[in-house]
């Protein structure tokens, strides 16, 4: 909401300077977002003519004028189509800054010929959107005369946030009453006077749902004049962003801006019959103000008449009774349109304005009249005529809010003692009348403030007024601790697997929990996933894995010469855009070069036992202590099939995967680069909550420690684990360890064949082992081994 | 009585060949070996009797001790000259490193662990809820009806599941975790939740992903001077300054009611912010009493209960902080930037360690 100080003060009598009043703004909650000093900002633009024109040698656009400006008559190119001799312009002189873009004007060579300075647009200077052309300034405008005695008569621009609550406060009165009642002054009213009419309005008036208008006052006006509005109206709107049109347009505006109080004027010889509120019929159509063509939906809001449909009630006029400067008999209407109906309507037909911005958050009823006789004095006043009587349809109910509280309520809320006098005294200085029973204070709630309902919302006022600046600082630290662990188990889960991962070499990106459909269909079902209004099309989903995000990181750093990587992301993954169906995920990746060819190493790439290492040590990590984790073949189809593997937890929970990236997805993202992954489902990872808080027993041996190595040739399709396994469960006291030490692979053993060679550490609890007990456990060794994976022992 | 004149002679001869550790050796076996020289002598002595006997078994004694002397000290010095020429051939440029090895904490989950490590210390827990909510816990459990103008905006993007006949949303604040806490938890309640939120918006200040954090306190005392000291407490922690100059202002939640904003003070010094002091206001966060028909919406006795919730984003924190320019660089995905930007895995913030 922008207003101009002159126009504040208009309604508010104050002693007040600007800064005490614009400190005050933002501390009741007018929070001041701009200021715009207009005759501090124009001072350097002064009148010039225009006195010669004619074509740049180099450009067919621009062209080469002579500007007097008073002191001097000056050289500047000029590319708007409207610029002639003899016309008034506002000059920009070199050393000037243009408001919009803070440009500072220089002497230019512009295509070869030298330019002095600019002609400004209103664009360029901040006052409209219109960047077509030049301003033409009124013929009678002194040359050399300074812009800003012209334009906002050197006043201050206030621009504040209204927060969606304080309807009262989209209009300048409205502001100055909440400045009044916060001590900065005193309300003044203005005077009007009150216009009986003096004829009966020949359009009738008849409101068909009163549900979306309860009230729709109209008057008849005949023989007006609808000619360019004086200096001072022009002025106001002008100084506050908006466009004079005409002066029957001006003063609704004007009213709007002043009083809160949106009006429309109809064109009356335009009318059909009478005036009819009613709800839309499903189809109709509408030519708006804004010469676009709506499709109406059952139970919008129309005015109408008995042909057609002359605006959409509470948000914007029609084309067919639009007011022109031929214009002589008029209807203005002041109605008051319900506030939900007027939302959705705006909403679904995607129309911002005004007045629907207003409406929507709630008219004072009051307004109602009191905007006709406002409007009334300056129409007659301005575009002469007479006026009817007001023909008044529906009923104006005044709605009082009244809401009960006490000071107790008020000082337990806000944290301070506040007391009953003061407590009345802040409330009516905000136009709340009150009246106290006992301990009750009963509050009527005046008009205009449609967003006071409850004692909360009478606590807020007391503390606005009185001043945030006055609430004490109460300390919040507990006597007793509340029992209850600042994280859960699953949260610390997150936080240890995060600071693990990156501090054995991974990077942690945060990408977006969106992504692109294209290419995800192998990761979830994409038809799932779908947000209705995406951002853009390559953000059309919500992710149904980590992976296509980080690979779509992996390429775009390729392109900025990274050639190693090792990234991951901690977050969620979504099977469907239902609630319950989102997952926490680590994801690594590792790609490209492990150690780079350097003095000391030879260059190596990473592979997946990278990243298996990677996965098995944070599950150690995570769950430290008994768990058993297997490997199996079966992956998600995003893996490479022959080299990848699902990790298993205690024989029964598939926790993650791990291995290289299908080069057929690797290839759609577009990576050349064999990528290895790992995917842990940390809400998988079966609970480890500790019991007790002591470390399992430890049972250490005196006795000499004994190490056999064998080696089996087995199938290739054999798993290396298999081994390991077979030799372990042989004697589970006496075998400490079995570690696979070679892996040998030769057409000499048949080239469906493999040789892995296994180291076994032996110890007893109880006796040094002798060479028997070694060879019997041998033997037993290479008899289960051969069994359990159809191999031989080599020799 | 024999002269040992020239074995000495001899010893001393020997003596001075010494090059490396096998001619010690040599040396050792002729004198002291099972056949040496001293050792046939020590036999000898069996067939001299009396004085003369202890006379030369003196001698000899002497001899061998200072053989065993010399073993000892050429050893050793053969041995430091061994090690001098090993340490001479074994230099390495140390001015050549391998890579290193550490990863890198991002600062969004940085800022958030270190916020909950403050609020931790206050006693409040982290609460959770997911990222796709319903309408009803996005909005209207937070006392924003349909059509109330708050919801237009918030930019809410919808996805095409539905809840009790209205669309399911992406979250558009962490609000909704309030509500998720207090209808399964009752009072006493003080939690925090951090997380992701989601807004259709896209430009140069807004992402459509960002990070919040609420906090929401429900009890039977909480007020606006409980509000406003825990949030100086935990912006002067955050901040790591004694000064802090705070200003609450007032606003518009609907889910609050009083309703704040508050700003902090700041100075620009070159390019650089000084957090805490100054004349100019920087916008942190919003917060308030909350607004008792939320604590009807979920069965909470209003007449009995009250608290204080708040939000601030988390990016904000982030660039406030630690000099980050720009709110889309986050998830940029640009790893220079990552490396930049990031925090070391190995500083957690906590009691033992410090905030950042």
């Amino acid at each position: 909401m922008k207003f101009s100080y002159s126009w504040l003060t208009e309604h508010l009598k104050t002693n007040a300077n600007f800064e005490e009043i614009e400190k005050k703004l933002t501390s009741i909650g007018l929070e001041v977002d701009d200021i715009q000093d207009t005759g501090k900002l124009y001072q350097d633009f002064i009148v010039g003519q225009v006195l010669e024109e004619k074509k740049h040698p180099n450009a067919d656009k621009l062209k080469l004028c002579k500007v007097d400006i008073g002191k001097e008559k000056v050289d500047v190119v000029c590319g708007a189509p409207n610029v002639e001799k003899g016309m008034k312009v506002v000059y920009a002189p070199v050393g000037s800054t243009i408001p919009v873009n803070q440009m500072k004007i220089k002497a230019a060579k512009i295509r070869g010929v030298e330019s002095y300075g600019m002609m400004c647009s209103e664009y360029e200077l901040g006052i409209s959107n219109e960047h077509d052309g030049i301003i033409r300034l009124e013929e009678k405008e002194t040359i050399g005369r300074s812009f800003s005695e012209i334009y906002g008569s050197n006043d201050i621009v206030i621009e504040i946030g209204i927060t969606p609550n304080r309807q009262d406060c989209l209009g300048v009165k409205g502001i100055a009453r909440d400045l009044a009642s916060a001590g900065m002054g005193e309300l003044l009213e203005r005077k009007i006077f009150r216009e009986k009419g003096r004829f009966n309005s020949p359009i009738k008036i008849e409101i068909q749902d009163n549900k979306i208008c309860s009230a729709f006052a109209g008057r008849y006006f005949r023989n007006v004049k609808n000619t360019e509005s004086p200096e001072w109206l022009k002025n106001k709107l002008k100084s506050i962003g908006l466009r004079p049109i005409s002066a029957l347009v001006d003063i609704t505006n004007f009213v709007m801006y002043d009083e809160n109080r949106p009006l429309h004027v109809y064109d009356a010889d335009k009318i059909d019959g009478k005036i009819i509120v009613r709800a839309a019929n499903d189809g109709e159509r509408f030519l708006a103000l804004d010469e676009k063509s709506y499709q109406l939906k059952n139970g919008m809001c129309v005015i109408a008449d008995e042909k057609k449909v002359l605006g959409l009630g509470g948000i914007m006029g029609g084309e067919s009774t639009g007011c022109s400067t031929e214009t002589t008999n008029v209807l203005l209407e002041s109605a008051l349109f319900d506030e939900i109906n007027t939302a959705k309507t705006g909403r679904n037909l995607s129309i911002l304005s005004d007045a629907r911005y207003r409406f929507e958050r709630g008219i004072d009823p009051n307004s109602t009249l009191k905007g006709i006789d406002l409007a009334t004095q300056l129409i007659l006043e301005i575009c002469g005529g007479e006026c009817s009587e007001v023909e008044l349809a529906g009923s104006i109910k005044e709605n009082k809010n009244e809401v009960s509280t006490s000071s107790s309520y008020i000082s337990r809320r806000l944290g301070f003692e506040v007391s009953d006098k003061e407590l009345r005294s802040i409330l009516s200085s905000l136009g709340i009348e009150t009246n106290q029973k006992g301990d009750v204070i009963k509050c009527s709630i005046p008009s205009w403030r449609q967003d006071i309902h409850g004692e909360a919302d009478i606590s807020e006022e007391v503390i606005r007024i009185k001043g945030y600046e006055n609430i004490p600082t109460s300390n919040i630290r507990l006597k007793s601790k509340i029992n209850q662990n600042i994280l859960n188990y699953a949260q610390k889960k997150l936080v240890k697997a995060r600071h693990f991962i990156a501090s054995i070499g991974y990077d942690e990106l945060v990408t977006f929990s969106f992504t692109d459909s294209k290419n995800c269909e192998v990761f979830g079902d994409i038809n799932k996933l779908k947000i209705v209004n995406p951002i853009s099309e390559e953000l059309n989903i919500l992710r149904p894995n980590l992976l296509p995000n980080l690979l779509h990181a992996i390429k775009k750093n390729m392109n900025r010469n990274f050639d190693s990587f090792s990234i991951f992301e901690i977050g969620s993954q979504y099977r469907s855009t239902s609630p319950e169906d989102q997952l926490n995920i680590v994801c690594g990746i590792k790609s490209g070069i492990k150690t780079e060819k350097s003095w000391k190493n030879n260059q190596t790439e990473f592979d997946i036992y990278d990243v298996k290492q990677d996965v098995t040590s944070l599950i150690d990590h995570l769950m430290p202590g008994n768990k058993k984790i297997s490997i199996s073949n079966e992956c998600p189809s995003w893996y490479h099939p022959g080299r990848s593997g699902s990790i298993i937890i205690n024989n029964s929970v598939v926790a993650g995967y791990f291995g290289e990236l299908h080069p057929r997805v690797a290839s759609q993202f577009k990576i050349k680069n064999r990528t290895n992954i790992f995917e842990l489902y940390l809400d998988k990872l079966p609970n480890t909550e500790k019991k007790t808080t002591n470390k399992p027993v430890l049972n250490l041996s005196e006795f000499q420690i004994v190490t056999r190595d064998f080696a089996f040739v087995i199938d290739k399709k054999v798993k290396g684990e298999e081994v390991v396994t077979s030799a372990f469960k042989v004697d589970k006291e006496l075998i400490r360890n079995v570690e696979i030490f070679d892996l040998f692979e030769d057409d000499s053993l048949g080239n469906d064949k493999k040789s892995i060679a296994i180291k076994v550490t032996l110890q007893s609890n109880e006796k040094t082992l002798a060479e028997n007990d070694i060879s019997e456990i041998s033997s037993k060794i290479i008899k289960s081994v051969e069994k359990s994976t159809s191999g031989t022992v080599r020799s | 009585m024999k002269d040992f004149r020239e074995l000495e002679n001899e010893i001393k001869k020997a003596s001075d060949k010494f090059t490396n550790i096998e001619s010690i050796n040599e040396f050792r076996i002729k004198f002291l070996g099972k056949k040496g020289i001293i050792s046939l002598e020590m036999k000898g002595l069996a067939s001299l009797s009396g004085e003369q006997r202890k006379q030369h078994a003196e001698k000899l004694n002497k001899i061998k001790d200072s053989v065993l002397e010399i073993i000892a000290s050429k050893t050793e010095e053969l041995n430091s000259e061994e090690l001098e020429k090993k340490l001479n051939s074994e230099t390495l440029d140390i001015t050549l490193s391998t890579s290193k090895s550490y990863g890198t904490i991002h600062p969004i989950s940085q800022v958030i662990e270190e916020v909950i490590t403050i609020f931790g210390d206050l006693d409040f827990f982290v609460a959770e809820g997911p990222e796709v909510e319903t309408d009803y816990n996005n909005f209207t459990a937070l006392n924003t009806s349909e059509h109330h103008p708050a919801r237009q905006m918030h930019d809410t993007f919808y996805v095409e599941t539905e809840t009790d006949g209205m669309p399911n949303v992406l979250r558009t604040h962490t609000s909704p975790v309030q509500i998720r806490s207090m209808l399964k938890q009752k009072p006493p309640i003080r939690l925090i939740a951090p997380g992701k939120t989601f807004r259709c918006d896209n430009d140069q200040t807004h992402s459509p992903m960002f990070h919040q954090v609420e906090g929401l306190v429900i009890d039977q005392e909480s007020n606006m001077s409980h509000l406003k000291g825990c949030l100086e407490i935990f912006l002067k922690t955050f901040f790591e300054t004694d000064k802090l100059n705070m200003r609450f202002r007032p606003s518009h939640f609907p889910f609050t009611e009083p309703s704040a904003e508050v700003d902090i003070g700041y100075t620009k010094k070159g390019n650089q912010l000084i957090i805490g002091e100054g004349e100019d206001w920087l916008e942190i966060l919003g917060c308030g009493m909350v607004h008792p028909n939320v604590l009807e919406n979920v069965n909470i006795n209003s007449d009995e209960y009250q608290g204080y919730a708040f939000g601030m984003g988390i990016e904000r924190l982030a660039m406030l902080k630690y000099g980050i320019s720009d709110l889309r660089t986050f998830f940029d995905s640009d790893l220079r930037w990552n490396k930049h930007y990031g925090f070391s895995p190995l500083n957690i913030p906590s009691i033992i360690g410090d905030l950042s």
